[in-house]
């Protein structure tokens, strides 16, 4: 396995308080690399930071060995990053199909019109969302708009999949489809990292588990010895983190 | 449902240009036949009209990207000023003072591009606004023998048709100048609207709205603002500052408080939005809109009529918020899907489950905060 995507050193202060602090880790190639932590534990300032929408006071980010400092949010998705957001923001005024084609588009350099719209289509395939192409965007449900999100974000053809809390809101069954298709996305060569509150899925996905607490990482490692660490179950309230989820 | 296609279906707008252009070409013979002497002064107020619809679409190019600029009385000015500043200091044709005043108004936009790259909503306003301010300023204060200083300068007409007498009446002369500025304006403004319809065909539409809607989204998604905005700020510019140019001559002087008018820049943003935003139509719908309800509301008021004009103004924006064609477009289209689209509060997975979650602050804020709340 290689290291596909680095982080050294990460920091992010706004102000006196330091949102992500000293956060280094390593995603491996072809891994599924989930990042946990409390609210506020600086996850979302994490991959903001990784996407280029926040620019770090310290610290760097390697993609495929090549340091992405100064590259702005489409420089990044050009290289290969793509991001689902944990708010949902399709673009309301366009089609389903519309909003997946803005990343097909745009998300690498020299995509024609067809080749583009036959980027879009294979998406929405395969998040299921093909027969919801034409509708407008604002109609889709909570359930689709996430799969909307992915799908935009695959249209990119990223090589590394951010996605932050693709499970919050979902009924149990809406969650296990979800995972089913991250599953899919992994054993199709993607490598993706996510933010996730619910335990179960992070026990059912994650390859490797980076526990965060006050912007550090608390510590790295599988399901199993993350879970087991007292500092982990600590940093949860004392709670056994499967009991922790909301 | 047939939006989707919208690349292969029917093109209405270009048989609507064709259209256009026909009835522009015929205009003035018509207007001639049907009103004699009276038609001098409805030229002059048909191409008021499409002086407004160059100067609107041209605002709704830059507005599709979400800037809504309070600085087109600025390119307007440096297309005046540029026309008359050449006719003065150098001798070239006239006729490149309307290219000329088109590429710095162009070199304009990008220095207030980049400067305004970063701000938003009421912060990119406001420095727009001045910055036309400023320009009009300048013009005031610049060395009276360079730019005229407060009494501005003189620009010689385009267009001197000569009175052959015994050949035609004395009130011809005046319509063939004006018939002459309304091809001119014609013109400009086909070549506006083909810049325009050339945008909404190609991927940039997609681009610029979905800047608009949420830059953040837009630029993880491959999309580079920066460049798109420049490039719209660039196109916004080239008409306008081409239209100030054509305008100069045609009021044959240029002059601080004219050329920079405060103005200038509510028209150019109040009329799309009386028509119709980020379409090619709508501008232009609202350009003779209002024309029309200016000119019969003079005529019917005499004094005054301006009250009216305002009225209408906020009548229409408080009951028709897309604007005309953005209504109209509507209306159309809620028409064949009633149903399906009517309730889709009703669909599942919008439960009180994912309420919470999509009322949370957004995503890529530049706070860390934001991350709390959307956790809850």
């Amino acid at each position: 396995m290689s290291v596909l995507l680095r982080t050294s050193g990460l920091a992010k202060r706004f102000g006196g308080l330091a949102a992500v602090d000293d956060v280094s880790f390593e995603v491996q190639r072809g891994e599924i690399f989930a990042i946990i932590g409390p609210n506020g534990a600086g996850k979302t300032t994490l991959l903001n930071l990784i996407s280029g929408l926040l620019v770090p006071t310290a610290g760097s980010v390697e993609l495929e060995g090549r340091d992405l400092a100064g590259l702005g949010t489409a420089a990044r998705c050009h290289r290969g990053l793509g991001r689902a957001f944990q708010v949902v923001q399709p673009f309301p005024e366009m089609t389903v199909r519309e909003n997946v084609l803005v990343g097909a588009m745009f998300g690498k350099a020299g995509i024609g019109r067809a080749e583009a719209e036959r980027r879009a289509d294979e998406a929405l395939a395969h998040v299921g969302l093909d027969r919801r192409a034409d509708d407008d965007a604002e109609e889709l449900t909570l359930m689709e708009e996430k799969r909307l999100e992915i799908a935009r974000a695959l249209a990119t053809r990223p090589t590394v999949l951010l996605l932050d809390e693709v499970m919050a809101g979902l009924r149990p069954v809406e969650a296990r489809e979800a995972v089913a298709l991250v599953k899919r996305l992994r054993d199709e060569g993607l490598t993706i990292a996510f933010i996730e509150h619910v335990m179960p899925v992070v026990r059912d996905l994650a390859d490797r588990v980076l526990v965060m607490n006050y912007g550090r990482v608390l510590t790295t490692g599988s399901y199993a010895e993350v879970t087991r660490d007292p500092r982990v179950v600590e940093a949860y309230l004392g709670a056994d983190p499967e009991e922790a989820t909301p | 449902m047939t939006r989707a296609a919208s690349g292969r279906a029917f093109p209405w707008d270009a048989v609507g240009l064709i259209v256009l252009i026909a009835a522009a070409a015929v205009a003035p013979d018509v207007l001639r036949a049907l009103f004699g002497r009276a038609s001098v002064s409805y030229l002059s107020i048909v191409t008021n009209a499409l002086s407004l619809a160059i100067l609107a679409l041209s605002w709704d190019m830059l507005a599709r990207t979400g800037q809504l600029s309070l600085a087109h009385a600025a390119f307007y000015g440096a297309g005046a000023y540029t026309t008359a500043l050449m006719l003065r200091h150098l001798e070239l044709p006239m006729w490149l003072g309307i290219p000329a005043g088109g590429v710095v108004a162009v070199l304009f936009a990008l220095l207030l591009g980049s400067m305004t790259l970063r701000l938003r909503a009421i912060y990119f306003a406001i420095a727009t606004l001045a910055f036309a301010e400023v320009l009009k300023s300048i013009a005031h204060h610049a060395p009276t023998a360079f730019a005229g200083g407060n009494a501005g300068m003189n620009v010689a007409p385009l267009f001197r048709p000569a009175f052959v007498a015994g050949e035609m009446e004395r009130w011809e002369v005046a319509f063939l100048r004006n018939e002459a500025y309304f091809y001119v304006y014609a013109g400009l403004l086909a070549l506006t609207v083909l810049v325009s319809m050339a945008l909404q065909r190609s991927r940039l539409r997609h681009a610029f709205t979905a800047i608009r809607t949420n830059e953040d989204v837009a630029g993880v998604m491959g999309v580079r603002p920066a460049r798109m905005k420049l490039l719209a700020f660039m196109l916004s510019a080239a008409g306008v500052g081409m239209l100030g140019a054509v305008e100069a001559h045609r009021i044959g002087s240029v002059l601080p408080d004219q050329s920079f008018a405060v103005a200038t820049t509510v028209l150019a943003l109040v009329t799309p939005i009386f028509g119709g935003l980020y379409t090619t139509l709508g501008p232009i719908v609202g350009a003779l809109g209002l024309s029309s309800v200016q000119e019969l509301l003079r005529r019917v008021f005499d004094d005054g009529y301006l009250i009216g004009y305002g009225v209408v103004l906020v009548m229409t924006i408080l009951f028709m918020p897309r604007g005309v064609v953005g209504s109209i477009g509507y209306a159309w289209r809620k028409r064949g899907s009633g149903p399906s689209r009517a309730a889709p509060s009703a669909a599942p997975g919008s439960d009180a489950a994912g309420a919470p979650t999509r009322a949370a602050s957004d995503a890529p804020a530049d706070d860390p905060r934001a991350e709390a709340g959307g956790d809850a």
